[in-house]
């Protein structure tokens, strides 16, 4: 029997547990960039910069999810899932952290403003609303699941 | 992919200037390590950096912040920091955010430096 690509199957849910540290990040999103990124170029549901802000959206959800399994000294491992389907991709970054209302999260002060460079974070959930097609935060004192949706063009 | 920033003089044009240049992803993992460099050059007397970020394939808004960071150190002390960044995937991240519009990036080292006095 030779075994061969299976053509034609969509490819399934990828699932990564990952611990609450920032060396894991790059491996997160090489897995993910995969998940849509492998097979011929001219095939891929994305462009490489599709592929790029893809990345880059999920590396900020789980580098929120570390942060806040770290501000109160949670071990859990943090799940990954990335759902690639015919007409988008859908990434759940589900942490135990403490839970936030992200009505709550303070505007930054406008780029020109001297105080603006006080503020060396804050900008993650702003980047995933800007690059992601669709950013749902579900939140809670158990933890916060971010779903990012990238709809391909 | 590995870390790392390496640091080379710009004595004796710039006897207070140096090149931080960044190789690998600069994510929350990456950051703390080029704030730290920025906190010894500042602390050591640096005025002038030329933070070079052709060698990042990745930056995210942790690495942004560090970035912005160092920015804020430099500018408290009376210094200046001009920033490399010709790879578009890395600028946009910069745009996004638009920081673009507090930072210019410079496509190389030489072009970051033109117009500054030699001293």
């Amino acid at each position: 029997m030779n075994p061969s690509r299976p053509a034609d199957r969509p490819v399934e849910a990828v699932e990564l547990f990952i611990p609450p540290l920032p060396e894991y990040l790059q491996l997160v999103r090489a897995v993910v960039g995969a998940t849509v990124g492998v097979g011929r170029e001219d095939e891929l549901p994305l462009d490489p910069g599709g592929i790029a802000d893809l990345r880059l959206v999920v590396s900020e959800a789980v580098t929120n999810a570390i942060e806040a399994q770290w501000s109160i000294g949670a071990n859990d491992r943090i799940l990954v899932r990335c759902r690639p389907d015919q007409k988008q991709t859908v990434v759940e970054v589900v942490d135990r952290g403490p839970g936030f209302d992200p009505d709550l999260v303070p505007d930054l002060p406008p780029v020109e403003d001297e105080e603006r460079l006080d503020h060396e974070s804050g900008l993650g959930l702003s980047l995933m609303k800007r690059l992601a097609d669709g950013t749902v935060v579900e939140t809670g004192p158990g933890g916060t699941i971010i779903r990012l949706v990238v709809e391909y063009p | 992919m590995q870390f790392e920033v390496f640091r080379s003089s710009l004595a004796p044009n710039f006897p207070d200037g140096a090149v931080l240049r960044v190789l690998g992803d600069l994510d929350m993992a990456g950051a703390p390590r080029l704030r730290n460099a920025v906190v010894s050059e500042v602390g050591a007397g640096t005025r002038l950096v030329v933070l070079d970020l052709t060698g990042v394939d990745h930056l995210d808004s942790t690495g942004l912040g560090a970035v912005v960071g160092a920015l804020r150190r430099l500018r408290t002390h009376d210094g200046e920091l001009r920033v490399v960044c010709p790879e578009p995937r890395v600028r946009r991240v910069f745009e996004v955010c638009d920081l673009d519009r507090v930072l210019e990036l410079h496509v190389d080292v030489d072009t970051a430096l033109e117009g500054m006095t030699v001293q």
